[in-house]
């Protein structure tokens, strides 16, 4: 649940991301996204082209913090790449856009059998499925658990006691 | 010409909407004015491939990320956990889990039972009737009989399902004979007016795109429109004005074109959570600050230091779907036992581990190297196949923990944005521990193959709270047990702000309980209030 942040431009300068900062990414996503368990490469599904597009359509603010991040990566080797990325807030755009554009692949969600975030109503009859299984019986057994304060209303002390002895 | 009203609010979260219903209900005229814009749902899009990336941006919980309308600079360099809030009609139920938590008795007695922290005004049984209350207008579901509560009223709507995730985690303790109970959340479980049944799409904390969510958007600004409420988007307050009487008379706010106005009112409620509350009342009177003879305006900040153990399953447990509200909670060991080291305690809760980016990206599940090789080795062991255990740790107030203005920063309509410090005691690094070890004991029962524990994040103070406390000593309080300012008459807090302590439980509930109790009690003495001259 904890959101990865990253430093995000103001849009005040555009920038290009033409063909040498995409050669540049090619590069940087062969390192940090190679194909492996049966699923694809970053570079296999298009980072650095239609899956790029895509991402800057949806997140234009990261267009310039990359453009950015690539040119101050284009010579690292890439032996370097990935702690560099890990360790420098300028350059965690980088991370983002390659496994965020990644993640949006529908090649790669299809060799996860990931249908997004399809909708599936609610069945909470499982809950009483657990229930009937004796998942709670012991909680229930055991009674109250809460501790009361010594100024506790009275009928909040009989509830209380009446619940431990059933 | 200087409008007046009856009553001024002041944050249209969910503590001015339960308290719009209120008083526009008996007839009083309200005010409400919004900093933020309403919620854009257009962009809330799970269910589509660009879901997570545009996430990231449209609902950030960080406020210095998402740069929404109405969001405003909080320099957080100084505090060991990162402000989070939304700014807009719903206020931060529209991020939240919908996770819906009664504060237990004892929260309220933190001073008689364990001698720290302050004793609330009020007793546990003394907010129930309005817990009961307002649970059904929030759209509550969950399974009545809860053992770690006294008896409360049933509830309408039957709790959201285990699916394989709830149920491996209520097998796991149940063989351990520690206590559980299936989720209580504010989603609907069915369609009720005008919510829908939850569509289990991961997305509770980033724009529900099924309208299942009880944010305060929905379940009450909607129809307090309808019914003549005048809601006033990107409204931001700059300073309450106080007449020559000590009496609150009114606000002036700047509009989304930057147009200065006075609005005069009977009455002015501050519900702009614990941040932006104090950050009014420390801007008033040209920024000498009011209601603050105690100098605990902005003080005593508490944020609920969280964190998690994650579980990874050799077994499909399916679990990029389910409702991001929790599965079940534990309160095992949420009462204090001294020889555990600490005091007070902490509630435990299960989710889904969700979409596949947030387990993707380097520092949020532990610190194995995700890059090269590793990422498709660890995307196939943790999609699907993983789980969530949240540990919200409650913090105890401190002086020293605050919110100030900070004039360094760039003001947003005349106002400054705000510094907070913060530091997390030894008493909470010591139970955030000594928790973690028992849900990995737990998940360890459970059969996981891996688990990453991730103590104290810091990007995670959803649960803000503290700064302008209630009491009913003066020399010791901001606000009175009905929320009314000792120093300013006709000034109220009906936020998060006045409470003594944090419980260790996700506080929106109490927040609307709290807000209800105060708002009745102000209709019911409206004719005693003594009106600005």
């Amino acid at each position: 649940m904890t959101a990865v942040n990253i430093r995000i431009g103001d849009g005040e300068r555009p920038i290009e991301l033409g063909p040498e900062r995409r050669a540049i990414l090619r590069r940087l996503a062969n390192v940090l996204i190679p194909a492996g368990e049966d699923l694809p490469s970053a570079v296999e599904v298009g980072i650095d082209a239609a899956l790029l597009d895509q991402v800057l359509t949806v997140r234009p603010d990261l267009a310039e913090p990359l453009g950015h991040a690539l040119d101050d990566l284009a010579e690292t080797p890439a032996n370097e790449i990935a702690a560099r990325i890990d360790s420098e807030a300028e350059l965690a755009v980088v991370g983002l856009v390659v496994a965020g554009g990644y993640l949006m692949s529908q090649t790669v969600a299809d060799a996860l059998r990931y249908p997004w975030q399809g909708a599936k109503l609610v069945r909470p009859d499982d809950v009483f499925e657990a229930i009937e299984a004796g998942l709670l019986d012991a909680v229930m057994e055991r009674g109250p658990i809460y501790r009361l304060p010594p100024d506790a209303p009275q009928d909040a002390v009989e509830a209380f006691n009446e619940a431990a002895q059933a | 010409m200087t409008e007046h009203i009856d009553a001024l609010i002041v944050g249209a979260g969910p503590a001015g909407a339960v308290t719009a219903r209120e008083l526009h209900d008996a007839g009083i005229s309200v005010v409400c004015l919004e900093q933020g814009d309403w919620p854009d749902y257009s962009l809330a899009r799970s269910g589509y491939p660009d879901f997570e990336l545009g996430a990231r941006r449209h609902w950030n919980w960080d406020p210095n990320q998402r740069r929404g309308a109405g969001d405003y600079a909080i320099d957080d360099g100084e505090s060991d956990v990162t402000a989070l809030m939304y700014s807009g009609v719903g206020g931060s139920t529209v991020l939240y889990s919908g996770h819906w938590e009664r504060f237990l008795p004892s929260d309220f007695r933190t001073r008689t039972l364990d001698e720290v922290g302050d004793d609330w005004p009020m007793s546990y049984w003394n907010l129930a009737p309005f817990y009961d209350e307002i649970e059904s207008a929030f759209v509550v579901s969950g399974l009545d009989g809860n053992t770690a509560f006294p008896e409360a009223a049933p509830l309408e709507l039957p709790p959201v399902p285990l699916n394989r995730v709830g149920r491996l985690g209520a097998e796991g303790l149940a063989a351990k004979g520690w206590h559980w109970w299936p989720g209580m959340n504010a989603i609907a479980t069915r369609s009720v007016g005008e919510m829908h049944a939850c569509g289990q799409r991961t997305a509770c904390p980033f724009g529900c795109p099924t309208g299942a969510k009880g944010s305060a958007d929905r379940t009450h600004w909607r129809a307090l429109v309808r019914d003549g409420v005048d809601l006033r988007i990107r409204s931001t307050v700059e300073q309450v004005v106080v007449d020559a009487h000590g009496r609150a008379s009114g606000v002036v706010y700047v509009d989304a074109d930057g147009t200065r106005h006075r609005l005069s009112a009977d009455v002015v409620i501050l519900a702009a959570n614990a941040i932006g509350t104090p950050r009014i009342l420390l801007n008033s009177a040209d920024g000498a600050g009011i209601a603050n003879s105690t100098d605990l305006v902005g003080r005593r900040l508490m944020m609920h230091p969280f964190g998690n153990a994650i579980g990874i399953f050799d077994e499909d447990l399916e679990s990029w779907r389910g409702p991001m509200g929790q599965y079940l909670h534990s309160l095992e060991f949420y009462e204090t036992d001294r020889e555990r080291g600490f005091v007070r305690g902490a509630k435990w809760n299960l989710l889904p581990s969700g979409a596949p980016l947030s387990m993707m990206l380097p520092g949020t599940w532990g610190t194995e190297p995700v890059w090269g090789e590793d990422f498709t080795r660890l995307l196939r062991e943790r999609f699907g196949r993983s789980m969530i255990w949240g540990v919200i740790c409650e913090d105890l107030p401190d002086a020293d923990n605050r919110v100030v203005l900070d004039d360094r920063s760039p003001q947003t309509d005349g106002i400054p944005g705000v510094r907070i410090e913060y530091r997390t005691s030894p008493n909470t690094l010591a139970m955030m521990d000594w928790h973690l070890a028992r849900v990995e004991e737990l998940l360890q029962g459970m059969g996981a193959k891996k688990i990453i524990k991730n103590p104290n994040l810091r990007g995670t103070g959803w649960h803000l709270m503290g700064t302008a406390v209630m009491g009913e000593d003066a020399s010791s309080s901001v606000v009175d047990p009905w929320g009314e300012a000792h120093d300013v008459e006709n000034l109220f807090v009906f936020d998060g702000s006045s409470f003594p302590t944090s419980s260790g439980v996700n506080p929106t509930a109490t927040i609307a309980a709290v807000a209800l109790r105060n708002a009745r009690h102000l209709v019911e003495r409206r004719a005693a209030i003594r009106r600005s001259a």
